[in-house]
């Protein structure tokens, strides 16, 4: 046996997109946030259950903004006194820690959608910020991890909304890193099937899972997103999905085959112009002939 | 997992089981019971394997029993004996049920009073742990390094009184020396009035602290349960303390009698600060709540405020004013220097071969200098020399040298040919341990003497 | 470089106190305010970047080895040639993460003469194996510096204009051996627009020195093997575009991952390009990158196709180097009590509480943060949390 513990450091990034769930409770009354956070909180007591050296971080994509809703800043904590939790525990039979866990991400969770009223809201989250986020975390609790022990992390996405093509590169700068760090993002999808999430976890090695009822949420947590990659190899679980790694060109946003990349900031478009409308260079026109030549050589042949 | 501790298995080795094999020896009915708190079934579960944890966190909501041939096809086909293990303790500690299906196939159902028990430790509901009554904050409330100095200080105590050391033996009870003197870790002596300790004790002082104290509670367990306590009342009680927060207090209130008792002896322990034996109102300690982490280690896990530090040319440097943890070190090496925060000894070949004929074995040895461990060693990646490692093993290989083997001794031949003849047979045999010629002196097996003592009598008989 | 001439050798220059800049914490400790510097030191580096000007993100690079018989010195373990090629197969791996759409070449130089070991491509693998291979050659002789000068310069005179044409000299002798004279190459090799540097392995050359600032490359000589790989290290970021580099659109391909199928839509196993030569089974499947121009199938990405000569690349192999174009601004450094008290303490991405020394300020969101972070934020992620989880800000920089 290893001298090292290991560890599983577990981020939640939870969508609480006002507009998607505002929808969904239009469309289906009985299937409000409320039924869906008791679902993850269940799946987060369970990974803070299977070892006692697990730790977890929940953060919250909203609208406008990204936070964290537990591990909450400590100086806050310090601010609010009291003991929330020690109430919560004393009431029932749930394993003090877990009550503890849940009744913060309840608190922060209302207080995000009480302080988040006001304003304009968008039919996308704020993801790429909420995963920039989860890695400063991971990086910290890394760095903070006693020396002997193995700290493995990764991270969840549940999402519903839409994505948004403006996070792209942020969104992209996050998964390289989560690459580099050795972070497996998995991705739980409750409506729209997201191509950037479906590149993160190829690019990671996670899962990316669409799933069919979304009222049967809580299961597919507990078996497909609950075991750690290493114990993943070992169980079967739904095989990968193809994942799309065509480029969309920046001028129509159309998914592309064959494209022109401009030499100087590497933008992508479906056809050629003379001016690259990124960052305003004039290009040559040599560029083209010759490269129709050669394929014309290679082609006709 | 689920074997008694490595390297601590032979017998005069110390026996510690893990909590596993700990709920193996227990019977069902007491099982069944057990798993009436959640505390106890969250401490179960955290113990299991870790695909077991997956298979029941699969069937916790799922109320019928679900086929074996389907719960087989969940792993991968690579892993089909870890899948056969994981049915094997799930069977054991009657977590899981066989149950028939209505087609005749046999089917998995999770024990249901587990199942009850573990979804309100998940998601709520049922009973609260402690008092039924909320407590008021506490005039006397005692902060985290409070608790931690209060929790050593007992433990040290006890560990004090076995070593024999003057300081604090006058804080061990009765109770203690008793459950000590049943656990075998000391034994009375005619001449002393006071116990000495037994080589299983020393064994029992290069623990790591957790594991101490969960050899400790298992041993007290065992003769409660002679006195009349109530088993599982403690046991569910000790569970629940090792899931409690620290530096925070808990009532006592609505607690039965068993377990009031039982609270006193953690208390003495150091498991439970209890400012008066009046104050319904306990803190639980870091000794208890570590429990939940001695429980599995086998390799315990490494000390946060480690001190050790082996060098290469057999130095131990630690880096402590605790007497008890220089004593530890003292039991097998050769104490040089002391200084204000450190000491220096050496280890020597007598040094460790005193301590391997007091019945430590090289494997504690490794062990303790490897959990006391300084910080920094992990950083340099190798916590302990391998040279150092591989010496301390040699030192106790060499004790091994002898083999013995029983046998019968054949001597005063009369004539050289007489004795090449019988040792000609004996070797034909296979039963010739040793022979010497010159001397006429020769050693057959045991089990090798009937035969070879025939063979003489009928040679004796042939030639007169 | 300019700059570098002035000043002079570091032995010319004053003496240094070095040592009094530690000062030790209430403990008697030294340990803080050496990871101090440490950190100030990192931070420091990374305010060097500039933001905003124009790199050369196509790059054509040739790698010399110098494999004369100074490479077997045993001043880097276990010799200055196997440090080399290990320090190498990381730069390799590091530089197509970091530049995508480039390629790359090497050339090693020994006993006089030049040797190409591989061409110009971008295919990581082939060019680590052959590297590895490198190994086992033994080093002989003199190198020569016009051989392998003359060498890469008949290839990368060739290359598209837009592309940034380099030559990076790993050189270990203190002489060369050439056949004419080397200020011609020189001047050869400024008029093609190609930047030379150097990495000196023993002490500094004046050739080299001359060689490199005329053709506004590089030149640094190690002190050990971690100055070595930070040397190494600073060829991995692209270089500023020179005013002679043209700019052009850029034809590749996108092709995605799917399953070959005849007409009948059976699935059909092939063999990829990449593998062809190899007589191995490795690379037949049915799986594959088909190129979009010519159909031809590659079991990998960035490649340029063999058929056709489209590159081929996914669309993240041009994300990851989009932080190089655009940079993230430097945080502000600011004293914890300049703060304004209502403010919580806490680190906007990690929530770490935060020190009693300086916090760290996004000049956009105006999140605070930790130097971990603020670190970690600059040197890895490229992306500040604080603008990102905000609207107003998560589009910052897509224009130059």
């Amino acid at each position: 046996m290893s001298d090292r513990k290991k560890a599983s450091l577990l981020v939640v990034v939870i969508d609480t997109n006002p507009v998607w769930w505002g929808q969904r409770l239009v469309d289906q009354p009985d299937k409000s946030l409320t039924q869906f956070l008791d679902s993850i909180m269940v799946f987060t007591n369970s990974h803070l259950m299977m070892n006692h050296r697990n730790k977890l971080a929940v953060i919250a994509a909203h609208t406008n903004q990204s936070c964290f809703l537990y591990p909450r800043a400590e100086s806050r904590e310090a601010a609010g006194g009291g003991e929330p939790g020690g109430a919560a525990g004393a009431h029932d039979g749930k394993y003090e820690l877990f009550a503890q866990v849940n009744e913060q991400v309840m608190e922060e969770v209302k207080n995000l959608i009480l302080t988040s009223l006001e304003g304009h809201s968008e039919t996308d989250s704020l993801l790429a910020g909420a995963l920039a986020m989860s890695l400063c975390y991971i990086h910290r609790c890394e760095k903070e991890s006693f020396t002997g022990e193995d700290l493995s992390s990764r991270i969840l996405i549940i999402k519903g909304s839409e994505d948004n093509p403006a996070q792209y590169m942020n969104f992209m700068n996050a998964v390289f890193t989560a690459q580099k760090q050795n972070v497996t993002i998995d991705a739980c999808i409750l409506d729209n099937d997201s191509g950037l999430l479906q590149q993160a976890c190829d690019i990671t090695g996670g899962v990316y899972l669409k799933i069919p009822q979304p009222s049967g949420l809580l299961q597919y947590l507990l078996w497909v997103f609950l075991p750690d990659p290493t114990l993943r190899l070992k169980l079967t679980l739904p095989p990968k999905a193809q994942v799309d790694y065509r480029a969309a060109c920046f001028c129509h946003r159309n998914l592309i085959d064959i494209g022109y990349v401009c030499s100087v900031c590497l933008s992508i478009f479906c056809s050629f112009s003379p001016i690259c409308s990124t960052c305003q260079t004039t290009f040559k026109f040599m560029g083209l002939p010759k490269i129709a030549k050669k394929k014309q050589k290679k082609l006709n042949p | 997992m689920a074997s008694t501790l490595s390297g601590i298995t032979s017998g005069r080795k110390i026996d510690c089981k893990d909590l596993h094999s700990y709920l193996r020896t227990l019977s069902a009915s007491i099982l069944d019971k057990l798993y009436n708190h959640p505390a106890t079934c969250l401490a179960v579960f955290r113990e299991l394997p870790e695909l077991a944890k997956h298979y029941v966190l699969r069937l916790l909501f799922i109320e019928q029993p679900i086929s074996q041939s389907v719960v087989s096809l969940w792993v991968d086909n690579k892993c089909h004996s870890e899948h056969q293990e994981v049915v094997h303790v799930l069977t054991d500690i009657r977590v899981w049920q066989e149950q028939p299906l209505p087609g005749g196939m046999q089917g998995w159902i999770l024990s249901p009073t587990f199942r009850q028990n573990l979804k309100i430790a998940l998601l709520g509901g049922g009973h609260s742990w402690t008092g039924r009554s909320h407590l008021p904050p506490d005039k006397y409330a005692k902060d985290i390094a409070f608790l931690d100095k209060y929790a050593m200080e007992r433990w040290e105590c006890i560990l004090h009184f076995m070593v024999g050391s003057t300081e604090g033996t006058a804080g061990v009870s009765r109770d203690i020396i008793q459950v000590l003197l049943n656990a075998g870790l000391m034994k009375e002596s005619s001449s002393d009035p006071l116990p000495t300790i037994s080589p299983t004790g020393f064994q029992f002082l290069l623990m790591d602290t957790a594991l101490q104290v969960w050899f400790f509670m298992l041993q007290y367990l065992e003769m409660a349960e002679s006195k009349g306590l109530n088993l599982v009342d403690c046991l569910s009680f000790l569970f629940q303390l090792s899931f409690s927060t620290l530096g925070k207090d808990y009532s006592a209130d609505g607690m039965n009698e068993t377990q009031l008792k039982f609270l006193q002896h953690l208390r003495e322990f150091g498991l439970v600060y209890q400012r008066k034996r009046k104050v319904m109102r306990y803190y639980p300690t870091r000794l208890a709540i570590n429990l939940a982490s001695g429980i599995s280690s086998v390799n315990s896990t490494p000390h946060a405020h480690g001190c050790i530090i082996v060098e290469t040319n057999y130095r131990v440097y630690a880096y402590t004013e605790s007497p008890l943890l220089i004593a530890l070190i003292a039991l097998f090496c050769e104490m040089l220097y002391r200084f204000p925060n450190m000491a220096v000894a050496n280890l020597s070949r007598e040094s460790v071969r005193d301590a391997l004929a007091r019945g430590i074995t090289a494997e504690q040895i490794i062990n303790f200098l490897r959990t006391h461990a300084h910080p920094e060693t992990y950083k340099v990646g190798q916590v302990i020399p391998t040279t150092i490692m591989d010496q301390i093993r040699l030192w106790e290989l060499e004790r091994d040298r002898f083999k013995f083997t029983e046998g019968v001794l054949y001597s005063q031949f009369l004539s050289q040919s007489d004795f090449e003849l019988l040792r000609d047979y004996a070797q034909d045999l296979g039963v010739l341990v040793w022979d010497n010629p010159s001397k006429r002196v020769m050693v057959v097996s045991r089990a090798g003497h009937d035969d070879v003592k025939k063979f003489w009598k009928r040679q004796k008989a042939g030639n007169t | 470089m300019a700059e570098d001439d002035e000043k002079g050798y570091r032995w010319e220059t004053e003496y240094e106190k070095s040592w009094e800049e530690l000062t030790e914490d209430a403990a008697g400790l030294l340990q803080a305010s050496v990871d101090e510097i440490a950190l100030k030191a990192k931070r420091r580096k990374l305010l060097d970047k500039l933001g905003n000007i124009r790199l050369g993100m196509m790059r054509h690079l040739y790698i010399i080895i110098d494999m004369s018989a100074a490479m077997e010195d045993q001043d880097l373990k276990p010799t200055r040639l196997h440090s080399t090629l290990k320090l190498l197969e990381n730069f390799i791996e590091e530089y197509f993460d970091q530049n995508p759409i480039s390629q790359l070449g090497i050339i090693t130089t020994r006993n006089k003469r030049a040797e190409k070991v591989t061409e110009l491509g971008g295919n990581p693998r082939r060019h680590i194996s052959a590297v590895k291979a490198l190994v086992t050659r033994s080093c002989q002789g003199e190198p020569s510096l016009q051989n392998s000068l003359e060498l890469a310069l008949q290839t990368l005179r060739h290359m598209p204009s837009h592309a940034s044409r380099e030559i990076l000299i790993l050189f270990a002798s203190l002489t060369t051996c050439d056949p004419g004279n080397i200020k011609e190459t020189v001047k050869l090799l400024k008029e093609n627009n190609i930047s030379c540097s150097i990495i000196g392995l023993a002490a500094e050359v004046r050739i080299c020195k001359k060689l490199c600032h005329d053709t506004n490359g590089r030149y640094g000589v190690i002190l050990d093997e971690t100055h070595y790989k930070d040397l190494l290290a600073q060829h991995i970021t692209p270089p500023p575009a020179t005013v002679s580099t043209e700019s052009s659109l850029i034809r590749m391909g996108f092709p995605h991952h799917q399953l070959g199928s005849d007409k009948n839509g059976h699935e059909k196993p092939s063999m990829c390009m990449c593998h062809l030569d190899s007589k191995s089974t490795q690379g037949f499947s049915s799986t594959g990158y088909f190129c979009p121009q010519c159909k031809s199938k590659y079991c990998e990405l960035p490649i340029e196709c063999k058929a056709c000569g489209l590159t081929l690349v996914s669309a993240p192999h041009l994300a990851r180097s989009y932080h190089h174009l655009f940079p993230l601004e430097a945080f502000h450094e600011m004293p914890v009590a300049q703060l304004d008290p209502s403010v919580s303490r806490v680190c906007h991405s990690c929530q770490a509480q935060l020190p009693e020394s300086n916090v760290y300020v996004c000049g956009k969101c105006q999140h605070i943060f930790c130097i971990d972070c603020d670190l970690f934020v600059h040197e890895t992620l490229h992306t500040c949390p604080g603008c990102a989880s905000s609207r107003a800000t998560q589009m910052s920089h897509m224009s130059l």
